[in-house]
This record gives structure tokens, C-alpha cells and sequence, in this order.
């Protein structure tokens, strides 16, 4: 409206300028052409599309000019980088009307990751955050966004994109078998937690869900060491028993993560450690066995 | 002239005068320690054990000092961590005419502050604090025993802290209240629907969650359990169908383990004694809510049944295991598997654990591949044919049992093949010396050092 206030002024004096009789009508009249013209200016920028987009490229034009960081935050995302690419009407449909509301459910992000039987998902809703969500959803107000503890229980979105952050890379690791993530997604995450949760309780649970995930580390590098050694004695063929334990490993360990990460208890345990314990041990006694026969 | 006292009288007494006071001296310096539990002394406990057992290993900040009011707290918190006061708000400790702030459960004193454990919640919400706690006569598995049977656990004290964290956020239901209803809301309302136990009651040796929502009770809760009125206590006519609480804490008794009959499946029972019989009485009286007295008593026959099968197979897979150990066929052998903490009377007893009572429960980590099938098919198979069974889901049963089936079969196969090495090795004199695997290694050393 203040543009369309101004650009009347500017007009008006035109008005003056190119000698035009200043009668109260010419000068409605000249005021209400400046108005919707301006107002069109105005629309073309600011007012959102009622009918639906079809690319992601026509989101992307008018928002990067209202908020480049988002836009940015997303293409640095993994999300940017895979094929077929998840872009904005991925999650947040082709309708702007219910664009953020309906993008905030967990069931945006469920579908691609795996399903709810997937570890992923199942991880969380088996957490006590999971539950919670599963018994208040329909309580919650979705138009809220996802800072200052607006949600009982978090969801996917408000912890792996506090704040609008469109980054998700940020919050998760990339590579399970070192450290050098620690730090970046304790501290996209550390402020998140802090919301309900006090800081000395947050600092010790990241603590303990690294040194639980390298006791993980330590099954799996124990294993294949054994298995690496044991390749000089014994060809592929014979290894092959053994290697596919290792790959059960990997998922394993990606368990006791996920357990962590999501605070899932039976994630941690029983799809975690002991199921690693028990890998380690069949690998153990499968070359044991091929020693044996050997002699 | 006095007559002088026999030596049979004072030497005994000698003897008792000084070995009564050492033995309570010895029995206090073993409960010392870092750690708690019967092993006190062999573990020390991992920073974040504060929150899952506050009673023993909780200790306030000192960084913020002074006396606080409730709305003092609240004034802070609104800031510091929005979403606890968020819930408190919500609560009914807040609604109440006198409301319950958080020094009420935290103290006032911020230097001195604590977890509430079940005796403070306890000292007002006295009845259901006093069932809590009498639940301990009805013996382990139970919500009230769970805590400190985790920590006097082999596998608990054998096991780098860290890694075992994830026993105690589940078996915390022992010392404080919000496993059930979260804090800092401490619904009731929450705590009736079955989410609110899945998070634990859940995964291989436990599908309560799996087995409850397949059966017809969770189908009907699952359709339309969400247009239910949760506030309404758990009695007969309140609920269209049972829930998890509905009927192991009948009318909001806090008590699961006082109709417990089978015990989780982990160890086969007499169903028939006089104790089971009142037992089985009870949930007859439960089920007659909806059911007929006959028809319920016919469901637990068949359950009573399904478990004889299991245990037929099961005793097949442990005389096999036994029949091995006899002829000293496991490889490797109980000596040449390295020394777990606990481990320290090895020289004195050396045998594989085999079965529930001699404690294989503890045994699913260093031990042959053989008795980890075993394991196996006794603490997941088994227990997921139980659980089917008691919640009523014919597909879990027929899966646990064909499980079952297919790794006795394995350990049949597994058995042969180690009769052979093993008779083999006898002949020609020499065993090829399991140590170079089993013994090194960067978690085994790890672990060695670290529990």
C-alpha cells in the first residue's frame, strides 16, 4: 500500500509537470490507474500464486529474491544433490495455500525415507518423542514454526530443520565409521535440544551416544581386521559367509546411530549391540571352522 | 579357687567376636564403590546414569546458587528451556487450587538440587506410590525390581558403560515415575494408551507392541481407540476394547507383575501350583469383562499348551548343547574364551553357560556360534511365539514357532559338524588353539579394560 501510496504522489506531480487540468476527478481518476497498476507491481512480487505451480523453478525465482539463504540452505542440502532431486513441491505440494502447514507433518518425509517400517522411521516412533507425536499430533497447532518449543514432542522437521533451516546435511552424519561430523551436528543440534532439555543433560547424552556408537565402531573394525587377515589364508569363495555377516554389521551399526540419535532404547540394544556381539562371534567361529578343516 | 573356664566355650567365642564384626565390616566395604548393586566396586558409572537412576548417581549444577520460588523457576525456565514449563503449564499440577511448582519436586536450594524419584512423587500420590513399590513381592520380570536386578546383571558389569546406557533408559520405569507419564505433563490420560509402553516394550525378545496392535483388541484400538474418552479410569465399560494397561494395571493398579504367571517365557513354569491358580483366577475375572468365564479359561488352556511346545524344542536344542559341553565339542571352550570382569573365578568353575538357570540369559556375547543360535531361538524366537500367544496374534505364534523349528534344525547340523572336527582333532592329537581369534582384537581389549 505504501508503494501504491507513493507512486500516486509521483504520478499526481506528473500530472503537474505534463500540464494536465488538476480537477479532483482527473486526479482520482489518475490515482486509482497508479493504484492497481501499482498494486499488479506489487502482486507480481509479493502476493503468492493462487494457482498451482508446477515447477520448482517457479518457486525458486520469487523466493530467492524474498530469502536467498533458504534457497541457498537447500542447494547446499542433500536433498539438491540427489536424483531425481527432492526440490520445494516435493514436500511442500503445489499448493501454496497449505504449502508450510502441510510440509510440517512427519508424513512429508516418511514416505521417502524408507517407509515406517524403516529403521529411520522406526527408530523415532519408537522413541518416547516418537510416541508422544503419534498420541498428540492432532493437538498441536501446525501453523507454528519449529522453534521455541512450539511442539510438545519434535517431529522430524523441528529438529533436522530448526528454525526453517532447508540445510538437513547439517543435522545428520554422512559417514558412520569416523568422527569427523561430531562436531558440526552436535552443534546443529545442540540448541534444539536445548528447548525442553538442560544443557548438562544434552552435553552428556551426545557424549554417551558417541562413545556407544565407537564401541559399535570398535565390533565392526574388529571384524574386519579378522577378516582382512584371513584373506591371505583362504580365497573369496571361502570368505563369503564371513563378508556377509560384515554386511549385516554395517546395518547393525547404523542401528546403534540411528538408536543415539533418536533416543530409540531398542535401537541402541537389541538391533544394535547385541546383534553386533552376535556378529562378531559367527564371524569368529566361521573362520575358526575354516582353521580347523584346513589342517 | 575358681574353676577355670573349658577352652571349648572361649575359643568360639573368640572366634565369633571377632568374625561377626568383620563380616559386617566386609559386607559395608562391599556395597562401597563407585558403581552400585551386588558389584559396586568392579564398575563405575557413566555420567549420563544420573538421569536414569538419580537415587544413587544424581548430582546437582553448582553454577546457578541460591533459594527459588516457584514462579521464580518458572520465570527463568520460560526462557532457558521453554518447553518443560510449556508441559508444566499444560499439567494439572499447574491447574490445581494449589499448585504443585517445580520446587515442590526439585527442591528450592539450586545447588542442591534433585531428580524426583518415585518416593517424591510418592509423597503425594500415596496410593499409587504404596502398589508401586509392593510389587516387589511378585518377584522379577516387574517395573519395581527392574533397576536394580539391570545392575547386578553379568552382562551389565561385564560391558564398557557406555554400551549398556540403552539397559538402564528402559529399566529406569524402577526409579522414577515419567517413563510412563512424561514429564512434565505426568498425564494419567497418557499413560493408559499403549504408546505409552511401546518405547520399551518393543524389539526380538518383547514384541508386545507388534503382537498387541496385530491381535483383534489392538485392530479395534488402532480403527477407533483415538475417539476414546482417556480420561476415564481403566474399568469395566469404560473402554470398547483392553489395552495394554486395561489389563496388566487393572482398574490403574501400578502393578504388572502380580498376575504374571508365565513370567515372560524366558523359564518354563508349573502353570498348575495353587500360586498360578490364583493368578490364572484373576485374569479369568479380568477377561469375564467382555468374555465368558468358560470361554476365557479355554484361551489361557491353549496358551498353557503353546508353551509345553516350545519348551519340547527348546529342551531338544539345550540337551543338544549339553551333550557337547559334555564331550568338551563347543569350540572354543569356556577357558579359552578371554576373562570378562565377572569372570574372575574362572579357575575355580569353568563351564558354558546353557539355559535360564545357569544363567545364559547374561550369555549372548563371547561365547561359540552354536549357543548364540541357541540364545537366539530361546530369547527372541521363543519369546515372540509367547507373545503372540498371550496377546492373541495366531501369526507371531506360527512365526516363533517355525523360527524355532528352523534353528534346531541349524543346531542339529551345527552339532554334527562339531562332533566331527572335535572327534577328528581327538585322533590326531592336536587342536588348532582358538585363542588367536577369540582373545585380541579392539573391542575384546577394549572391553577387557573398560567396564
Amino acid at each position: 500500500m505504501l508503494a501504491c501510496f507513493c507512486n500516486s504522489i509521483f504520478l499526481t506531480q506528473r500530472c503537474e509537470t505534463t500540464g494536465m487540468i488538476r480537477t479532483s476527478l482527473s486526479q482520482l481518476l489518475c490515482f486509482l490507474i497508479v493504484s492497481m497498476f501499482s498494486f499488479q507491481v506489487f502482486a507480481k512480487e509479493y502476493i503468492a500464486p493462487t494457482s498451482t505451480i508446477s515447477e520448482n523453478r517457479d518457486c525458486i525465482e520469487c523466493h530467492e529474491k524474498e530469502d536467498k539463504l533458504l534457497i541457498n540452505d537447500w542447494q547446499n542440502s542433500v536433498h539438491a544433490k540427489v536424483k531425481p532431486v527432492v526440490d520445494c513441491i516435493s514436500c511442500h505440494g503445489n499448493s501454496h495455500k497449505r504449502a508450510i502447514v502441510k510440509s510440517r507433518h512427519d508424513q512429508t518425509c516418511i514416505p521417502c525415507h524408507g517407509g515406517k517400517e524403516a529403521p529411520v522411521a522406526h527408530s523415532y516412533s519408537s522413541s518416547k518423542h516418537g510416541t508422544l507425536m503419534q498420541l498428540e499430533k492432532n493437538s498441536y497447532d501446525w501453523n507454528l514454526p519449529f522453534v521455541l518449543a512450539n511442539y510438545r514432542a519434535p517431529g522430524c522437521g523441528y529438529c533436522h530443520m530448526y528454525k526453517s533451516n532447508h540445510n538437513v546435511s547439517t543435522t545428520v552424519r554422512h559417514d558412520l565409521m569416523n568422527d569427523l561430523d561430531t562436531e558440526r551436528v552436535q552443534n546443529s543440534m545442540r540448541a534444539v535440544c536445548q528447548d525442553c532439555h538442560s544443557p548438562r543433560y544434552v552435553t552428556r547424552l551426545f557424549a554417551n551416544g558417541e562413545a556407544m556408537l565407537e564401541i559399535a565402531r570398535k565390533k565392526y573394525r574388529e571384524a574386519n581386521n579378522l577378516i582382512e587377515q584371513a584373506a591371505t589364508e583362504f580365497g573369496a569363495e571361502k570368505l563369503a559367509a564371513a563378508n556377509s555377516q560384515l554386511i549385516k554389521m554395517q546395518q547393525h551399526l547404523k542401528n546403534v546411530y540411528l538408536g543415539a540419535g533418536h533416543q530409540s532404547p531398542d535401537y541402541q540394544w537389541w538391533h544394535g549391540q547385541p546383534a553386533l556381539d552376535g556378529d562378531l562371534l559367527r564371524i569368529k567361529d566361521n573362520l575358526g571352522e575354516l582353521r580347523r578343516l584346513k589342517k | 579357687m575358681s574353676k577355670k573356664t573349658p577352652r571349648y566355650i572361649w575359643v568360639p567365642l573368640i572366634i565369633a567376636l571377632i568374625s561377626i564384626p568383620a563380616g559386617f565390616i566386609y559386607v559395608n566395604w562391599n556395597k562401597g564403590g563407585e558403581g552400585a548393586g551386588l558389584y559396586s566396586r568392579q564398575w563405575s558409572p557413566e555420567t549420563l546414569f544420573a538421569y536414569w537412576n538419580p537415587k544413587e548417581f544424581y548430582q546437582s549444577v553448582d553454577t546457578v546458587v541460591g533459594e527459588f520460588s516457584g514462579e521464580q523457576c518458572i520465570e527463568c525456565h520460560s526462557a532457558l528451556t521453554p518447553g518443560i514449563v510449556n508441559d508444566w503449564k499444560k499439567s494439572r499440577h499447574s491447574r490445581v487450587s494449589e499448585k504443585v511448582f517445580c520446587n515442590n519436586c526439585h527442591g528450592s536450594n539450586h545447588e542442591q538440587l534433585h531428580m524426583p524419584t518415585p518416593d517424591v512423587c510418592g509423597s503425594c500420590h500415596t496410593a499409587q506410590h504404596e502398589q508401586f513399590v509392593d510389587e516387589k513381592r511378585f518377584g522379577f520380570p516387574s517395573h519395581a525390581l527392574a533397576m536394580e536386578r539391570a545392575l547386578d546383571a553379568k552382562h551389565f558389569v561385564d560391558k564398557p558403560k557406555a554400551e549398556v546406557t540403552a539397559c538402564l533408559q528402559c529399566h529406569s520405569v524402577a526409579s522414577k515415575c515419567d517413563s510412563c507419564h512424561t514429564r512434565h505433563k505426568f498425564s494419567a490420560a497418557e499413560a493408559r494408551r499403549p504408546e505409552a509402553c511401546l518405547t520399551c516394550h518393543s524389539g526380538p525378545p518383547h514384541p508386545d507392541d507388534e503382537t498387541y496392535f496385530h491381535s483383534r483388541h489392538g485392530q479395534l484400538y488402532l480403527a477407533e481407540g483415538e475417539t476414546w474418552d482417556w480420561s476415564k479410569p481403566l474399568k469395566k465399560g469404560n473402554y470398547p476394547a483392553p489395552t495394554c494397561a486395561y489389563c496388566h494395571m487393572d482398574e490403574g493398579k501400578h502393578q504388572v507383575a502380580n498376575k504374571s504367571i508365565w513370567k515372560f517365557g524366558i523359564k518354563q513354569i508349573n502353570p498348575l501350583t495353587s500360586g498360578n491358580e490364583i493368578k490364572r483366577n484373576k485374569w479369568i475375572k479380568l477377561c469375564s469383562d467382555c468374555h465368558e468365564a468358560d470361554w476365557s479359561r479355554d484361551r489361557l488352556k491353549e496358551m498353557d499348551k503353546e508353551r509345553k511346545r516350545a519348551w519340547k524344542k527348546l529342551y531338544l536344542a539345550e540337551n543338544i548343547l549339553k551333550d557337547l559341553r559334555a564331550d568338551n565339542y563347543l569350540y572354543p571352550l569356556a577357558k579359552e574364551r578371554p576373562p570378562y570382569p565377572t569372570d574372575s573365578a574362572k579357575d575355580i568353575i569353568q563351564y558354558e553357560r546353557i539355559g535360564f538357570f545357569e544363567g545364559q540369559a547374561s550369555a549372548f556375547y563371547n561365547i561359540s556360534a552354536i549357543e548364540r543360535d541357541y540364545f537366539e531361538m530361546w530369547y527372541f524366537e521363543n519369546l515372540a511365539a509367547f507373545k503372540g500367544s498371550a496377546h492373541g496374534d495366531e501369526t507371531f505364534i506360527i512365526k516363533g514357532h517355525e523360527a524355532m523349528d528352523k534353528s534346531l534344525e541349524k543346531i542339529k547340523l551345527k552339532a554334527i559338524k562339531l562332533h566331527a572336527l572335535g572327534e577328528d582333532e581327538k585322533i590326531k592329537g592336536q587342536r588348532e588353539n582358538p585363542e588367536k581369534l577369540w582373545f585380541n582384537g579392539e573391542y575384546t581389549e577394549y572391553n577387557r579394560e573398560h567396564n
